[in-house]
């Protein structure tokens, strides 16, 4: 539910995250270096036709430069009226190739690979003493966070309107935060109780002694 | 259980845990005290029966005597071992053989989907992510909530998620499995099930409970008052005297209404 | 980092993405103009994380954000709001977090609400900006001065912000104390 991946068996679809990744970076920097108008038209076009190949469902994907529409009209007028009209198509051109490109991965990668490609990324925090599972489960976390906390407000907010006939305030966000952090509370002493986010160690590590709360964040520093 | 490939260090007792241990439980003169308020005091108790019961007012401590047997909390005066060896010692690996499901199931998820929730505990134990998502379906199956896998958890049942989330602690097959108030939420029918379930398991148990039905049959019941053990025997003893005392202290309340006058 | 530390982290980011699914909330004020609450969340992660937690959880957000969950106000995410003009304010989000976070350990004698207010202003309004503004001239061409001028209308709401979050962390050191890790 919580991701723009357009599920899919495209040749997109079966390429690999990390491949995929690697490529947005290397085409995005050559982009960045391209000014010759008629050049950059040409990768506009082909982005769109990369689009297109995903078939009618990725077509529709375009719309992804909807909220940005408005913000590069503005922009192309601004050049417009300073006099220098191909400044402002070039800009648009860029930003709307690099934009498309960028989504594009991101409609055509389930988070979990996308997850998995980036996962190199977080290897140094082994030397902070933490398990590379680390950054996953804060990530799981969140994603089941988001709606347990639209329901807590959800709920704060109808016992508001019930009492006061009023749609939700500002003043519900300090009772909100109170509620919301004590069920957050709750969450890390469950955590602790199955074995806490490094999850088990062989005994006899620095863990054993400081695995469950109170511990400061320092001392887990292997030494 | 225990149908799955499992690290072969995780049974065995390497932190010097001594699982088969009886008493598994022994608690001298413990008192718990936190922001400088005294929450337990003097409990010497030794556990070793099959199923205990904890009854008691709220605020009476129970919770907080349960969260001891798995190092959520350190005793701050007496001594508490599990498993022969004291809780400030072993508190990291005591997790995996004390398992524990709390009161509130929105409290205590971890993870967005069931079946990772359920997962999570072997992927602890150091199985890898997809042996561990192929036990958790399996135990899933077993009681027959397979269809819930892929589920979120926000959108189950209450009775779904408090299963879910005692099968979430099962997985890791505890020796122990601490239950505090499981039932509170849930209606007639889920209540019955949950108990049902309970009453086939291998553990070691003890639970917690407002409704006395809940735990008449069991070995042993603590009941708790002001953060003391207040009586300690079998169902058949102390529940008769917990409702007793429940029913002197209603009448005393609404006398002291009644002599106040209208509200 | 203990178990509390890593939720706490990943609490203050989906707060983050909730205020921003959140319908934007009238602010009276300003005559009713709605405004959306997310960077309400980054000033909060901040404020009442401090500098070291408050910025893993705003890291961990822009990380799920690029992963491809839309969870950036409006419906946004993915890959492609790094390719955007304004995203110097959004990279702009952990260097504000970690100003707002080190004014708020800093004036541990403050009273609570002010420290927020002053900590969310000159973090995570002034320094945002900071980034933001040359972000947009950069990327786009438009001179600074009238970048200004076209985001200065975002100004009042973001005031309104800082004092909210300096009524939120005021409220929750009273009745969670625990939670304001910042001052612990
Ligand atoms: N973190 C804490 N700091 C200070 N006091 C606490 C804390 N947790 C619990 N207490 C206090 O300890 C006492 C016992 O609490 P506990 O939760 O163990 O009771 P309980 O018997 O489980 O009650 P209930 O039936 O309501 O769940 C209560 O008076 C409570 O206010
Ligand atoms: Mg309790």
């Amino acid at each position: 539910m919580m991701s723009l991946y357009v599920p899919g068996q495209s040749w997109l679809h079966r390429c690999p995250a990390g491949v995929k990744f690697v490529l947005l970076c290397v085409i995005s920097a050559v982009l960045l270096a391209m000014h010759d108008l008629w050049l950059l038209g040409l990768a506009f076009v082909a982005t769109l036709m990369l689009y297109a190949s995903l078939g009618p469902q990725g077509v529709r994907q375009v719309s992804a430069l909807k909220p940005l529409a408005f913000l590069l009209v503005i922009l192309f007028l601004f050049h417009l009226m300073t006099g220098d009209w191909q400044q402002g198509l070039r800009l648009i051109l860029h930003l709307g190739s690099m934009v498309l490109l960028a989504n594009l991965v991101t409609i055509t990668t389930r988070l979990d690979d996308m997850m998995a490609a980036l996962r190199p990324i977080f290897q140094p925090i082994r030397f902070l003493g933490l398990s590379p599972s680390v950054p996953a489960l804060a990530v799981a976390l969140v994603i089941r966070f988001v709606p347990e906390l639209l329901r807590v407000y959800n709920a704060l907010a109808e016992a508001y309107r019930a009492k006061t006939g009023a749609r939700g305030s500002y003043r519900l966000i300090a009772p909100f935060m109170i509620q919301a952090l004590a069920m957050s509370e709750n969450v890390a002493e469950a955590l602790s109780a199955r074995g806490g986010a490094s999850g088990f160690e062989p005994a006899g590590s620095a863990r054993d002694k400081n695995a469950v709360g109170g511990a400061a964040m320092k001392e887990e520093i292997p030494s | 259980m225990g149908f799955w490939k499992r690290k072969t260090m995780a049974k065995t007792g390497q932190s010097g845990l001594d699982l088969t241990s009886q008493p598994y439980a022994v608690f001298e003169d413990v008192g718990l005290e936190m922001n400088q308020t005294e929450i337990l005091q003097g409990v010497s108790l030794t556990l070793s029966e099959q199923r205990i019961g904890i009854v008691g007012l709220n605020g009476s401590g129970k919770s907080s005597l349960v969260r001891l047997l798995n190092g959520l909390r350190l005793p701050s005066t007496g001594s508490l071992k599990v498993f022969g060896q004291p809780v400030g010692a072993v508190r990291g690996q005591l997790p995996r053989h004390v398992g524990f499901v709390f009161q509130n199931p929105d409290h205590q998820a971890i993870f967005p989907t069931v079946e990772e929730e359920v997962a999570f505990g072997l992927t602890q134990l150091g199985n890898s992510k997809e042996d561990a998502r192929v036990a958790a379906r399996a135990l899933l199956r077993r009681y027959g909530v397979e269809a819930l896998a892929d589920k979120p958890f926000t959108g189950l049942s209450e009775g779904q998620k408090q299963l879910v989330c005692i099968l979430s602690v099962l997985v890791m097959d505890p020796e122990i499995l601490i239950l505090d108030e499981p039932m509170s939420s849930l209606d007639g029918l889920a209540t019955r099930r949950i108990a049902a379930l309970l009453r086939d398991l291998s553990q070691k148990l003890v639970m917690i409970s407002h409704d006395l039905s809940l735990i008449d049959g069991f070995d042993r019941i603590l009941w708790m008052e002001g953060g003391r053990l207040k009586m300690d025997g079998p169902p058949d003893a102390v529940l008769p005297a917990y409702e007793r005392d429940i029913n002197l202290k209603a009448q005393a309340a609404a006398a002291d209404q009644a002599s106040a006058g209208p509200l | 980092m203990t178990d509390r530390s890593v939720v706490q982290i990943a609490f203050y980011a989906a707060l983050i993405a909730a205020l921003g699914l959140l319908p934007p909330i009238a602010v009276p004020f300003l005559s009713g103009v709605p405004i959306t609450a997310q960077t309400l969340g980054v000033m909060l992660a901040g404020v009442m994380l401090g500098p070291i937690r408050g910025v893993l959880a705003v890291l961990l957000f822009m990380f799920i954000v690029a992963l491809g969950a839309p969870l950036l106000s409006g419906g946004r995410g993915g890959l492609g709001v790094f390719a955007g003009p304004t995203v110097g304010f959004f990279v702009g989000w952990p260097f504000g977090v970690l100003v707002t976070g080190m004014i708020m350990k800093a004036t541990k004698s403050w009273p609570v609400w002010l420290a927020a207010v002053v900590a969310a202003c000159v973090g995570c309004i002034g320094v945002i900006y900071l980034f933001g503004v040359p972000g947009v001239t950069l990327i786009t061409g438009v001179p600074i001065d009238k970048v200004l001028i076209g985001t200065a209308a975002f100004i009042p709401g973001d005031l309104i912000k800082a004092a909210i979050a300096g009524l939120v962390a005021q409220t929750v050191s009273r009745g969670l104390p625990g939670a304001l890790l910042s001052r612990a």
